[in-house]
């Protein structure tokens, strides 16, 4: 009980709370502006956390997070547009019941659904995480190396995309990971004989030219125009919310615990999360025929599950430091910033941190509520805000949060060509996903790949000889062998498509 | 922009080649033929694989080359585009020279009228926007933005 006052106390302290309030506020204006995306948040979030303390640093991007994946519904309910991929699933079903007249309830159900969402999921980051951090205690570098690679395998696995462009954007992670020095002798790398590069790429450009200047170049390119939202009268945003979250009680625990799961998968994250929740509750509904009419059972189910993903995020990345989602691998990226390797050590070392960031959970996810109503009221001013004055000005910001964190000019310059080789990328759709996890997890990745293959010798059965290590490698072999069969298998089919087409 | 899988492939492929020869340079460790090559090889060997598959499937779809998205196109659009690594261009040669309350005003100003085509409103914001962001990083987080012509002025 200690220590869930202490933690409490650290989180509730004046500067800190201050700190999460307006991070939070910052993701409400982030998420229910269509086009700016929560991971897009985040990564300009990132040099300003560089400046704080472990414990603030991670509550701002959890609230801010939190709050994104909440006010991307705004934007969706309103205009039909989501304000982040994560309530892509559900925009049209929300949109329809704006039609009918139900916008406050969408939106009162999208709020209320995102809180309890996110709260079941800080439950199962709270429950889960420990134990499972005890059990990896005992993890030698094989089940480490493993484990890695399955999350890396997972996050290919996922996106949507072809699963040989997502091995090779893994690969251009995991190259840019080896520049540097090395981790088995300390030779310099790939550094051009550039003493920049020595002590690596740094994540920070990086993220912002790989999640912001791809969408601004999209934006600037595309200027739109959006329509002007309907009036929202807040005092039936509440009314009526309970009674049909209530009616739909088993389609939100149902999702909250996927979500939860789903975000803890590396590389799917809330929008996959959603996705999957609101075709289930199609698939389990009692009135399936509804669904796409401005039914609420959808919204209630998308809407708990891509906020319960987000918590579910954290279980991996906190206990083994290898990340769920691209969030979550922009969190880690800060904690090695600061000094702290997430693993199970930090379950056993720095209880303190580990329960603040619990707290900082479910204090943002009741923030969210007051917070969400002031975000919807404030939304008509909001999306009334022109585009092509943004992203000029979030450019600016690109530029001096690349500069800020070492204090060099060389950054900006890796800012820039990441931001337009993703975009090249992302042109001819390649997932992002699978190169920023690998850079995060290169390092990681490869130290426990030569210590191990160092300790067997060159053995490489050694690396299956341990329990737990021997199940990862075959767990990992199986979904190798599932993409590769995947992949034949949909080559096969578009040609034979291709040949009786002819 | 889409492109033939075939030339990004290429692209890989000749990229994988080049950490390949890259790396017969490096050390290993002694008596074991482990170093730090091993683990650059195996992604280019991985990442070789990948470019091939990919080659094999470009060739075979007989798509274009090159396809310049209808989203991408018009000389307006691609201007617009083309401000945007100008712009961080610019700064990166430029700000250290003049220095940033002095070039970012113009240098956005610039930009917000290509955007939004209203020079008044857009000097307006530029200037709004660079104090904000002055404020922001070198007042409160103590980021040294270069002064560069204003520093005789206020030293």
């Amino acid at each position: 009980m200690d220590a869930v006052l202490t933690a409490f106390g650290q989180v509730l302290q004046p500067q800190v709370f201050f700190i999460i309030v307006a991070a939070s506020a910052y993701g409400l204006m982030i998420g229910s502006i269509p086009g700016l995306t929560a991971t897009m948040g985040t990564a300009l979030l990132v040099p300003i956390t560089f400046f704080l303390d472990p414990i603030p640093a991670i509550g701002a991007i959890v609230a801010a997070t939190t709050m994104a994946i909440f006010a991307g519904d705004i934007p969706g309910a309103l205009l039909r547009i989501p304000g982040t991929p994560a309530s892509a699933a559900y925009t049209d079903e929300a949109y329809r019941m704006r039609e009918k007249g139900q916008v406050e309830l969408a939106l009162g159900v999208n709020m209320l659904c995102s809180t309890i969402g996110g709260l079941v999921g800080v439950a199962v980051l709270i429950l889960a995480a420990p134990q499972i951090a005890a059990v990896s205690l005992g993890f030698s570098s094989y089940e480490y190396f493993w484990l890695a690679l399955l999350g890396l395998s997972c996050a290919i696995f996922v996106s949507s995309s072809s699963p040989v462009k997502g091995v090779l954007s893994l690969c251009i992670g995991l190259m840019l990971s080896t520049i540097g020095i090395d981790v088995v002798m300390g030779v310099k790398r790939f550094t051009f004989g550039d003493t920049e590069l020595i002590g690596g790429v740094s994540i920070i450009p990086v993220l912002i030219g790989m999640f912001a200047i791809t969408e601004i170049l999209r934006k600037v390119a595309r200027p739109s125009r959006l329509p002007a939202p309907p009036p929202v009268r807040l005092g039936a945003m509440v009314s009526g919310v309970g009674s049909t979250i209530w009616r739909f009680k088993g389609g939100v625990a149902r999702s909250s615990l996927l979500g939860s799961v789903i975000g803890a998968l590396p590389g799917a994250g809330a929008d996959i999360a959603a996705w999957i929740a609101y075709a289930l509750s199609k698939k389990f509904s009692r009135s399936p025929e509804k669904f796409g009419t401005g039914y609420p059972e959808g919204i209630v189910s998308a809407s708990s599950a891509n906020n319960a993903a987000l918590s579910g995020a954290y279980v991996p990345s906190l206990v083994f430091g290898i990340p769920g989602d691209t969030i979550t691998a922009i969190l880690i990226g800060v904690l090695l910033m600061k000094g702290i390797t997430p693993g199970p050590m930090v379950f056993v070392m720095d209880t303190g941190l580990v329960n603040a960031i619990f707290a900082v959970f479910i204090i943002a996810n009741l923030l969210m509520l007051p917070l969400g109503l002031a975000a919807v009221y404030g939304s008509r001013r909001l999306l009334s805000i022109p585009q092509d004055i943004l992203f000029p000005i979030i450019l600016l910001f690109c530029v001096i949060g690349a500069f800020a964190a070492n204090n060099t000019l060389f950054d900006v310059w890796v800012m820039l060509v990441v931001g337009l080789i993703a975009f090249v990328l992302e042109e001819n759709d390649f997932p992002l996903a699978p190169m920023i996890l690998a850079l995060i997890l290169g390092q990681l990745v490869e130290e426990n790949f030569m210590k191990s293959i160092i300790k067997a010798d060159g053995q490489l059965m050694e690396f299956f000889a341990r329990p737990i290590g021997g199940t990862l490698g075959v767990l990992t072999l199986a979904l190798w062998a599932l993409l590769i069969g995947l992949s034949l298998y949909r080559a096969a089919r578009t040609r034979r498509a291709a040949s009786t087409g002819d | 922009m889409r492109m033939n899988d075939a030339l990004i492939g290429g692209i890989f492929v000749l990229l994988s080649v080049i950490i390949l020869f890259a790396v017969r340079g490096f050390p290993t460790l002694p008596d074991q033929p482990y170093g730090p090559g091993t683990f650059p090889t195996i992604i280019a060997s991985v990442m070789m694989v990948g470019g091939l598959a990919l080659v094999w499937s470009g060739v075979r779809s007989h798509a274009p080359l090159l396809v310049i998205a209808d989203w991408m196109r018009g000389s307006a659009t691609l201007h617009r585009m083309a401000w945007v690594p100008g712009f961080v261009v610019a700064y990166i040669y430029l700000s250290k020279p003049i220095g940033f309350p002095l070039l970012v005003p113009v240098l956005l100003g610039a930009f917000l009228t290509v955007t939004t085509g209203k020079p008044v409103r857009a000097a307006i914001i530029a200037l709004l926007g660079t104090g904000a962001l002055w404020l922001l990083f070198a007042y409160l987080l103590r980021v040294p933005l270069p002064l560069g012509l204003l520093t005789e002025v206020i030293y």
